[in-house]
């Protein structure tokens, strides 16, 4: 049945073959004849014949222009554009991927410091598939809330023990994926803010320094900023960085969400001489970042090695990982108990987390979401009794008080965020942060790209998102009844068991050592 | 990195022969009122071809464009020579003008071969794929 909109598509671009140098001729003919002026077309017209022979007989590699010539250009105009075009003109206000508008535009507007009250209903998918907050009838009442304190190193005792006062963190990015604009403005803005600022794995934190803000130093697998020749960790280059007053925390990398199991390449091409500088490496050899660290290839070397950084920093020394499997890590913590060796926190890292680039495969497919891996983490640490050992951080889109809430109440102590800080900065979601080409300045060393990224306008807006964030989170938790967020417990939330975290509560080992 | 030598010095030659002619374009030469005369093209004829040709010797001159200054030369230089063919001739001095005209156009030719990669409809014809492609 042919419908009378039918395009026949390979019909009209055999007209628009044939047109273009029958046109050629008119074009010449008038030229010659009329007026000289008509070459004007003639020549465009002589440009699309030979390209179009190029794309139709030359050329090997793309099917729809060999097959159809210039119309298929069309295509590959309309599809370069596409991903714009429908997020400007038809995607709704709650489908885009990885954060839609709605949850965008909540961050611009605590960033911006404007009144997020809505009216009429919630955009949300409202199905009971939802993980949602218990509220209480008798709320908290304010004067009864618990300040936030929690101190990391306590456990152990520590001189140089580290207290933070707000929930919030800003998680790693490393220099390199952020150009200088962004992570100054983020440094000043954690000052402001008085929250700690996580390095990344960039190396030596000479921007971060600048800006004078409690910074989290992170050891890659590369041991950027503390590394020997061959890429192991160096004793004195720590301790030296560890002496520096801003430096208040150790993160050993283990892995991360967004791509973990899986090392990294940096191409020589991208190392300047200040990365080679800030990171202590060579110029003119590419530089592996090994999937793991070199020092820690069985589990017992894993925990000594924890124990080794603690001791040379004398910081608060834990570990970020995205959990995998939920049995090695068990043989982990049984180790930890047999050397007597706890880190003093693990930030759990979803395998919905960001990155600056990871191949696609890793981004999409591997690690366990935040809220099992958390779960996960929680229920093992206190089946082997040492929960009250280390603190939890947890990261992976949480950036909204919603979803931070849920986090507290699965055993999150502290809520890390990545790229709810790139939006505060004003991050448009253009998904460019591997190509040196993001449009508002964050993840480029374009100056060009950066100059729009004013660090005295931007720093205000990181500390606006965390003071509204964490207004939001002390409404919601006064709503749960609990006077602090280490109070908050599973009980507090209403699981369906259709969602991600309800399936993994059904099928966990505690239930199924109950049941039986 | 060679080709990246030859196209430049390519550049500059075709930024050369166009932009010679400039200033008589720009000052009504008798030479140029009378060679564009036979065309049947007054001075806002040349003086229109004298603009484009001022944007493609800059366009060529500036790396992340050159593409576009090469395709601008390229039509012009076809242009020319089509007005050499079919009215101007290749008499005396005309002679000279049709022969820079053809070494312009040969290597714009050049210059948008090795430039491809600039611009993805022009990276198509060739099979290459252009810088943009790989990224993402
Ligand atoms: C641009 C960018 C760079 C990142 N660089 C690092 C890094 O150097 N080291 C690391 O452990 N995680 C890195 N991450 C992951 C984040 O620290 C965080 O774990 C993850 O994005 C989840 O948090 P989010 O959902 O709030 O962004 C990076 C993320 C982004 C978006």
């Amino acid at each position: 049945m042919a419908s009378s909109l039918h395009i026949d598509l390979h019909k009209i671009s055999k007209f628009v073959n044939l047109s273009i140098p029958a046109l050629f001729v008119v074009f010449l003919s008038a030229g010659h004849f009329v007026s000289f002026y008509f070459h004007f077309f003639t020549v465009a017209f002589l440009f699309m014949v030979i390209a179009n022979f190029f794309y139709m007989t030359v050329q090997k590699e793309h099917v729809i222009l060999k097959n159809f010539g210039l119309m298929g250009q069309a295509r590959y105009i309309i599809e370069s554009i596409g991903p714009e075009m429908r997020q400007y003109l038809f995607a709704s206000d709650t489908e885009e991927r990885p954060f839609n508008r709605e949850e965008r535009s909540e961050v611009y507007r605590k960033a911006k410091n404007i009144d997020s009250a809505s009216s009429f209903g919630s955009q949300q998918n409202f199905d009971p598939s939802e993980i949602k907050i218990r509220h209480t009838m008798f709320p908290t009442p304010k004067e009864a809330l618990q300040p936030f304190k929690i101190t990391y190193g306590e456990e152990r005792g520590l001189e140089f023990a580290y207290t933070i006062t707000r929930p919030i963190m800003i998680s790693a990015m490393s220099y390199g994926a952020l150009g200088t604009n962004a992570v100054r403005s983020l440094a000043r803005g954690a000052k402001l803010a008085n929250i700690p600022m996580n390095t990344g794995e960039g190396g030596y934190p000479e921007y971060h320094l600048m800006e004078d803000c409690d910074l989290i130093f992170q050891i890659g697998t590369a041991k950027f900023g503390v590394r020997t020749d061959d890429g192991l960790l160096d004793d004195t280059k720590l301790a030296e960085i560890a002496s520096k007053p801003q430096i208040r925390m150790i993160e050993i990398k283990f892995s991360q969400g967004a791509k973990p199991g899986k090392g990294g390449l940096l191409p020589k091409e991208k190392i300047t001489d200040e990365i080679a500088k800030l990171r202590g490496i060579k110029k003119g050899a590419d530089v592996v970042s090994p999937p793991y660290h070199p020092e820690c290839d069985t589990v017992e070397k894993t925990v000594a090695f924890i124990k080794r950084v603690q001791n040379v920093s004398g910081l608060p020394t834990g570990f970020k990982i995205c959990l995998g499997k939920v049995s090695e890590f068990e043989v982990l913590v049984e180790e930890m108990k047999r050397q007597d060796v706890y880190p003093d926190f693990i930030t759990v890292d979803g395998a919905e987390g960001g990155t600056g680039a990871a191949p696609k495969a890793f981004l999409d497919g591997v690690g366990l979401p935040l809220l099992v891996g958390l779960a996960s983490i929680q229920d093992c640490l206190k089946r082997h009794g040492i929960r009250n050992k280390m603190k939890l951080n947890a990261s992976g889109k949480l950036i909204s008080p919603r979803a931070q809430l849920v986090a507290f109440a699965l055993g999150a102590d502290a809520i890390y965020s990545a790229r709810g800080f790139m939006l505060s900065l004003g991050c448009i979601q253009a998904l460019q942060c591997g190509n040196n080409t993001c449009p508002i300045g964050i993840t480029t060393h374009d100056p060009e790209l950066q100059k729009g990224l004013v660090i005295e306008s931007r720093a205000p807006r990181i500390a606006n998102y965390v003071h509204n964030i964490e207004h939001d989170l002390e409404e919601l938790l006064r709503a749960t009844g609990c006077k602090s967020f280490s109070e908050l417990t599973e009980e507090n939330l209403y699981i369906p068991s259709d969602t991600v975290l309800g399936n993994y509560r059904l099928n966990s080992p505690e239930v199924q050592a109950a049941a039986s | 990195m060679k080709n990246n030598i030859i196209s430049w010095i390519a550049q500059l030659i075709v930024v050369f022969i166009l932009g010679q002619t400039l200033f008589f374009k720009f000052t009504d030469a008798p030479e140029v009122a009378e060679m564009f005369a036979k065309l049947g093209m007054g001075p806002f004829g040349y003086k229109l071809i004298g603009s484009l040709e001022l944007v493609a010797c800059i366009l060529l001159l500036i790396p992340s464009s050159t593409i576009w200054g090469a395709i601008l030369s390229w039509g012009l230089m076809s242009g020319a020579i089509m007005g050499h063919i079919s009215k101007i001739g290749f008499e005396g001095n005309a002679g000279a003008m049709a022969g820079m005209a053809i070494a312009a156009w040969l290597l714009s030719c050049l210059i948008i071969f090795f430039r491809r990669n600039q611009a993805s409809f022009i990276a198509n014809m060739f099979g290459t794929k252009s810088s943009n492609e790989m990224q993402s």
